[in-house]
């Protein structure tokens, strides 16, 4: 994979978590925790790693997903797979 | 062609049963490549045609979408068959879809259906109906798999 600026990706990743959460991009804090504070649902979430899956060419791994509680976690695990 | 998973079979998988079953035959199966084709037959008989419309039999839409959704269940349960044994309910999530052309009596609806993300607790399928082969309807669906006894865990 070409390697993108992460940055760009971080961007990218917070406009289509907003999209799919449908919670505005200012009010999506990295801190804010998806299910308590963003009223995200497992179908939101499927949607989130299969929409980030296809836009980045990766496979996130079943078992890491139930880890993922906000937008940092994403961020953290996205670096690690793209490392590779 | 060879019905690779039969009647019975589908009857076997699928929760859905008479008069809510849209596949008629599994024609084709890969686990590699996460695919499956199945067929459902579409005749002047079926009791849909009644209303819609008198005189003018077009397949409803949304029995479009059930036929592909019954298409992705039995395509995960041939990929995960360890939890598709033990007869879990499967929500429709979400479904984004496009009908490009009307389905009627005597068409064969012939639905590709391939495995976008799998998981033990749900799924992504994206799903391509054709009639002839001319694309009439495709679909992205997304799914829940749940255990009927998990509702009593939390």
């Amino acid at each position: 994979m070409a390697k993108k600026d992460f940055a760009e990706i971080k961007k990218e990743v917070k406009k289509l978590v907003s999209e799919i959460t449908e919670v505005p991009e200012d009010q999506l804090k990295d801190e804010a925790r998806f299910t308590e504070d963003l009223g995200v649902d497992s179908m939101m979430a499927l949607e989130i790693v299969a929409s980030i899956e296809k836009k980045y060419k990766i496979v996130i791994p079943e078992d890491k997903i139930p880890t993922i509680r906000n937008l940092k976690n994403v961020f953290e695990l996205l670096e690690q797979l793209m490392e590779k | 062609m060879e019905n690779f998973w039969d009647i019975n079979k589908i009857q076997e998988i699928l929760p859905q049963k008479y008069p809510f079953l849209f596949v008629d035959s599994v024609l084709e199966l890969d686990q590699k490549s996460k695919k499956a084709i199945c067929l459902k037959n579409v005749t002047i008989n079926d009791y849909f045609f009644e209303g819609h419309f008198p005189g003018n039999p077009i397949m409803p839409g949304v029995l479009i979408i059930e036929a592909m959704a019954q298409a992705s269940i039995l395509l995960y349960a041939a990929l995960r068959s360890e939890v598709a044994r033990k007869k879990p309910d499967f929500y429709l999530g979400k479904v984004e879809a496009k009908f490009k052309k009307p389905v009627t009596a005597g068409d064969q609806l012939v639905i590709e259906v391939s495995g976008e993300k799998l998981m033990d607790k749900g799924g992504v399928i994206k799903a391509v109906a054709k009639v002839k082969g001319e694309v009439v309807s495709e679909a992205e669906i997304l799914f829940g798999v749940k255990l009927r006894n998990e509702n009593n865990k939390k």
